[in-house]
């Protein structure tokens, strides 16, 4: 199988002119296309595994709201590439989905509405407990908590990068320093057939 | 009135996506409406209901009109949507 993390961390990591070689299989350039191709792997998560159809629908609309974010965060600001990394390898027991973006990062882009933020790690935490927009007068803010939620009501896991700080939720959350910088995020989301029926 | 959700596609997911819904049913359902205008919101064949959508329809129709109800609601993802809505964005119905 390939790796589909080592992939995407390589594309977020790399300079822009390697990051324009993505496989248009795994690059998303516009919100239409990821929301396209997510909603083709909620019907194939249905159609190919074991999984409960509610819990297929639920994780469709987490992974909905994590790509989202990717483009509800950038669009317009995008450092260098635009878009999205979105690949999934849902036909083992063992199921990936990753997404990931080139873009400012969760505490660039909560410190504008909260500028106490200290670090990435604060601003992980942050995103994924409080209601709190980086589009303020818009209403907004809810996605992460709901991902928060499902993931632990579903048994799912997923590890999610920032900067330089994770956060590894699956009952629980954990949130720590790690020692590569992801200039956007980065967002594994693992289960198992297992865990989800 | 009954406005049958599903109409708007079985994945109701993104904010534009929610935005522009909300703006059709504005004009095209709601614009003679009352404030007390009965308004059921039915989710039948509705799949993935996502809190972006979601905040960006029943949110806003919710503090808008006050005899606003949901039917259909027993898909996990509805569920799922309605529970985070009424915690995070002050959805009392």
């Amino acid at each position: 199988m390939e790796n589909l993390e080592e992939k995407a961390r390589a594309w977020v990591v790399g300079d822009a002119k390697s990051a324009l070689n993505l496989e248009s299989e795994y690059y998303c350039q516009t919100r239409d296309v990821l929301q396209a191709r997510t909603d083709r792997m909620t019907i194939m998560l249905l159609q190919n595994s074991r999984i409960d159809k509610n819990h297929a629908y639920v994780i469709g609309a987490l992974i909905s709201e994590i790509g989202n974010n990717s483009f509800d965060h950038n669009l317009g600001a995008w450092p260098d590439i635009p878009g999205a990394f979105f690949g999934y390898d849902i036909t083992q027991d063992q199921k990936h989905i990753v997404l990931a973006d080139r873009g400012q990062g969760m505490f660039a882009t909560l410190k504008k509405v909260k500028p106490e933020l200290q670090d990435d790690e604060e601003a992980l935490k942050v995103a994924f407990t409080e209601r709190i927009s980086s589009r303020l007068p818009e209403r907004r803010g809810n996605g992460l908590k709901y991902v928060r939620e499902n993931i632990a009501n579903l048994q799912l896991h997923l590890a999610f990068f920032s900067g330089n700080a994770m956060a590894e939720l699956n009952e629980k959350m954990i949130v720590q320093k790690t020692d590569q910088n992801i200039r956007g995020c980065l967002a594994v989301l693992t289960f198992s057939d297992n865990v989800s029926k | 009135m009954n406005i049958e959700l599903q109409k708007f596609g079985e994945f109701l997911t993104s904010r534009p996506a929610g935005r522009e819904a909300f703006l059709i049913l504005s004009e095209n359902h709601l614009r003679n409406a009352s404030v007390s205008e009965p308004i059921e919101l039915d989710f039948k064949e509705v799949k993935v209901l996502a809190p972006s959508w979601a905040d960006e329809v029943i949110t806003p129709l919710a503090e808008k009109f006050s005899n606003v109800t949901l039917l259909n609601t027993e898909n996990a993802s509805v569920q799922a949507t309605l529970k985070t809505l009424r915690e995070y964005s002050g959805l009392k119905i």
